[in-house]
């Protein structure tokens, strides 16, 4: 099935690697068809052993393909770099799914549990139980702890769960 | 054959890059210097693979189509700044481990503005 993902999408998920220079990276990958760590470099400025840690980075997700060849003269490996943008769909549904996981249980965790807070920025709040047992102070600042109206992150949470099952068709 | 597939690809991600705006076919074709025999046909290809919509329209007195992505492209914006993507720990993160969603502050930072824009929905996702 042919891919349907947006330069919008890919620059987004470059950023997701976390440097701007995956987004040199792919910018210069999706014009061509297959492309060498050293031209990828000198297209892009970006030191090497930069471009292939970020490279493998994008391989073990399968963004990009590789293909390995030997240098007639010096008998080195020459890695050959592709982008796979039918994995760029997959990856964005797996992560998604990653995500919801996680947001599933903070918010199980909030439903069920009571919060108290001293309001004291900087200091973290305490459930219920844990209030108990440090007598109604914060652990933290001393201050009483009183109790947090966890309702809103509770609602926005919902919301956030239910946007990502219906995105993932859940 | 190959370079046929390869101008569905070109033509799909084109098409996909227009949103709900959609492309002229004739434009469409001039950006991927094709012919507009080689054009029309990838556009029902794709047309018949369920993959855009053409639409007729009439453009400088001439009737021509405009193509539409029929899915939307896959979208990462409802997680793009939700720390858990991408996150170093996720392997370790679970309900009772030691890292965990319940007490993460990353996330909780994020739930937070969440809650904001939730309460002030002028600042958009």
């Amino acid at each position: 099935m042919l891919p349907l993902v947006d330069d919008e999408t890919l620059v987004k998920v470059a950023e997701a690697f976390g440097s701007e220079e995956a987004v040199r990276i792919i910018d210069v990958l999706k014009e061509v068809d297959e492309t060498t760590d050293d031209q990828i470099a000198a297209q892009t400025g970006i030191r090497l052993n930069f471009v292939r840690k970020i490279l493998y980075k994008l391989y073990d997700h399968s963004l990009v393909a590789l293909r390995r060849s030997r240098d007639q003269n010096t008998g080195w490996f020459i890695f050959h770099w592709r982008l796979q943008p039918d994995q760029l769909e997959g990856f964005i549904l797996n992560q998604k799914r990653r995500v919801l996981e996680k947001l599933e249980i903070r918010l199980r965790y909030e439903e069920n549990h009571d919060f108290y807070y001293c309001y004291t920025i900087g200091c973290k709040r305490i459930p219920f139980e844990e209030a108990m047992e440090l007598v109604f102070r914060c652990p933290t600042c001393n201050k009483p702890l009183m109790h947090f109206d966890n309702g809103k992150i509770v609602n926005a949470l919902t919301k956030k769960v239910e946007q990502l099952r219906k995105e993932l068709g859940e | 054959m190959a370079r046929r597939n390869d101008l569905e690809h070109k033509a799909l991600h084109l098409i996909a890059n227009t949103g709900n705006q959609g492309v002229l076919q004739s434009e469409l074709w001039r950006n991927l210097d094709a012919s507009s025999r080689e054009g029309s046909r990838i556009a029902i290809k794709l047309e018949n693979k369920g993959l855009v919509r053409r639409e007729r329209e009439l453009f400088s007195g001439r009737w021509t189509y405009r193509l539409y992505p029929k899915r939307q492209p896959a979208s990462i914006n409802s997680i793009v700044n939700c720390p858990c993507l991408m996150c170093p720990d996720d392997s370790r993160c679970g309900a009772w481990s030691t890292i965990s969603p319940n007490d993460c502050e990353k996330l909780t930072e994020w739930i937070l503005i969440l809650v904001q824009r939730e309460t002030n929905p002028s600042g958009e996702t």
